[in-house]
């Protein structure tokens, strides 16, 4: 019982990682309509730019975190204003296509920039240690990761659901035409919501990376959001939420008790195997819209 | 656009590939170039690079035929590469099977593979098909790496050498010859495929799945066997390269390769024939510039040249696809039309 406690323990704040990179994505989705595959790449550059402000440029720790502000608009503007608007009106695989491209790029420009393999936060972000909580022993990184999280989560929902900008950002995702004619501006609000999840995919960035140092593999952790969308449904935030956090704890208890009969890595395929099953079983995931289309 | 005075008065004329005389010239010029001369002049070097060339059509004019033709975005044409590569590794090693006689075996298991990861389409389409030929890009490599004992883990599974009768390819001109004819005759397929009344299927569903099934087309029926073909042409490629460098090893074939194929039919031109051979050349070149170039930049630049090698190339190619998506998103095959068409009136345009 312990054991399982443990692993769902550790599940759950792994699980709210993939989460919060799931609504970030989900976010541009609603808003704009494209599924951003760049997301990963972008994870591991936000690290890497809060290193050489951290590291490098020896500035404060609340100094970097106000200056991935600036560093997400900059980005946010390249990429929806250089690359997003000409392919306005194009088919779905050249979008797809180019937001995939745009990750081979951001991750390849991010080697280059910051060659070699590992970096390490210096002072460490999350100072190391541990938590006991009856018979689950918790890493400081991982509760602190959930529970910033869960306060960026909250920010996120409390300027969804409560602000003017949120109100407009809803009514652009139900509809950009009747939006427009409310005064809105839908292309601000694309720009908005990209700014959004780059600052969020770069908070992401520097909790994983303050885990398992600062390289490029850590795209791949940003890789499982993907699967929690899918689990959780293409349109619905709650839904990439909860789906992260379901994948976290399915994959550390599928990777806790099966390993020792496949013989171990089944935590890293997991996710994966659990996103096929549902794209068979329930394609829209839990929270997703089902389509109806007219010719 | 046919050429001016050219008219069709048969059903055989309107369908057929090669229309005039002019083209059938061509056609045999072009073969008899690519099958003596260059093989006479190139390099080592530059046939190996040919051959990487031919291998990369056979696999994207498959990717082509489920892309391009009926629009179903695959992310994993690597990993059904390795498939087809290991299949036949395994096959020769450890059944001690011929090179021959794994090719249909290949074509079986790939096929088999196509349909496991072709079967979420039933009721999916556009980002969902995405993501599960994304997970076959993990899950395979999982499945590879679990059963060490038939595929040697992360060391990679060894091939034989290929024989024909008494003859053995091991020069670089001898699987020249090899791999071009297998790539010349699996583009004639594709290109009949294209035409025929399947390849319209794919087109329409493509277009728009639900008008397609009010046409009569199961859609279903048509995505499973695109997604079959496509499977079977990146096994057969995926074996052919195995064979050709001697292992069938994960590391070739990653999700980054999965993306340069997607590459290629972007840069080539999608929904065509000639565009997957031009794409592939194109990107295959441009990853062999970069390879050249890579050495004198790291003089140029050489505080960064520890991450400039690596980096370089995938920078390059993304880039350029980029590119080719914002400004010629028909693709190398478009400007192909129009430089044709332009020559036709040359030099008198009006």
């Amino acid at each position: 019982m312990d054991f399982f406690l443990q692993l769902v323990a550790t599940g759950l704040a792994v699980g709210m990682l993939y989460g919060f990179m799931a609504a970030a994505i989900v976010a541009i989705i609603k808003s704009s309509g494209v599924f951003n595959f760049a997301h990963a790449s972008i994870v591991v550059l936000g690290a890497s730019v809060f290193w050489t402000l951290l590291v490098q440029f020896g500035l404060p720790m609340w100094v970097c975190i106000i200056l991935l502000f600036p560093f997400s608009l900059l980005l946010a503007i390249v990429i929806e204003r250089l690359i997003l608007r000409p392919l306005t009106g194009q088919p779905l695989l050249s979008v797809v296509m180019a937001t995939i491209a745009l990750g081979v790029v951001i991750e390849s420009a991010q080697v280059m920039i910051w060659p070699g393999m590992y970096r390490v936060y210096q002072p460490p972000v999350i100072p190391p240690g541990s938590i006991r909580l009856g018979p689950v022993s918790f890493g400081t990184t991982e509760v602190a990761t959930f529970l910033v999280c869960l306060v960026c989560l909250g920010i996120f929902a409390w300027i969804f659901m409560r602000t003017r900008m949120g109100l407009a950002m809803r009514a652009v995702a139900e509809d950009h035409q009747l939006a427009r004619a409310h005064a809105i501006k839908v292309e601000r609000i694309f720009l908005v919501a990209w700014v959004v999840a780059i600052f969020a995919a770069s908070v992401c960035g520097v909790l994983t990376a303050s885990i398992y140092g600062v390289n490029a593999n850590i795209s791949g952790i940003g890789l499982y959001a993907f699967p929690a969308i899918i689990f959780g449904g293409m349109e619905s935030i709650r839904g990439a939420v909860i789906g992260g956090i379901a994948l976290g704890i399915l994959a550390n208890l599928a990777g806790g008790y099966l390993d020792h009969y496949v013989g171990g890595g089944l935590k890293e395929v997991m996710p994966y195997i659990i996103m096929l099953l549902v794209l068979m079983v329930k394609p829209y995931g839990l929270f997703g819209y089902e389509r109806i289309e007219r010719v | 656009m046919r050429p001016c005075g050219t008219f069709d008065v048969k059903y055989n004329q309107d369908m057929s590939v090669v229309r005039t005389r002019f083209q059938w010239v061509m056609l045999v010029v072009f073969l008899l170039a690519l099958f003596i001369l260059l093989p006479l002049f190139a390099s080592g070097h530059w046939l190996a690079v040919t051959n990487l060339i031919a291998i990369d059509i056979i696999v994207i004019l498959g990717l082509n035929l489920l892309t391009g033709y009926c629009g179903q975005i695959s992310l994993g044409q690597a990993a059904f590469m390795m498939v087809g590569a290991y299949t036949g590794a395994i096959a020769a090693s450890k059944a001690g099977l011929d090179f021959w006689v794994c090719l249909p075996l290949v074509i079986v298991v790939s096929i088999l593979v196509g349909l496991i990861f072709g079967a979420p389409s039933l009721r999916l389409k556009g980002f969902y098909i995405a993501m599960s030929t994304l997970a076959a890009q993990y899950i395979i490599p999982w499945a590879i790496i679990h059963i060490p004992n038939l595929s040697g883990g992360v060391f990679g599974c060894h091939t034989p050498p290929v024989k024909l009768g008494s003859m053995t390819f091991d020069t670089e001109r001898e699987w020249f010859y090899l791999i071009m004819t297998f790539a010349v005759i699996l583009t004639v397929i594709a290109k009949n495929i294209a035409r025929s009344k399947l390849g319209k299927a794919f087109i329409a569903v493509r277009d728009s799945d639900l008008a397609a099934s009010i046409l009569g087309i199961n859609v279903f029926r048509t995505k499973i066997i695109a997604f079959s073909i496509c499977s079977v042409y990146a096994g057969l490629g995926g074996c052919l390269f195995a064979y050709y460098i001697g292992i069938a090893h994960l590391e070739h074939f990653s999700l980054l390769n999965s993306i340069w194929y997607l590459g290629m039919i972007i840069v080539g031109g999608m929904g065509s024939i000639a565009g997957s051979i031009f794409g592939a050349a194109f990107l295959r070149l441009l990853i062999e510039f970069t390879a050249k170039i890579t050495p004198w930049l790291m003089q140029a630049a050489p505080g960064v040249s520890e991450g400039l090698a690596s980096g370089i190339a995938p920078f390059t190619l993304g880039l350029v696809i980029l590119l080719f998506l914002i400004f010629e998103p028909r693709g190398l095959y478009h400007r192909w039309e129009i430089a044709k068409s332009t020559m036709r009136l040359w030099p008198f345009p009006y």
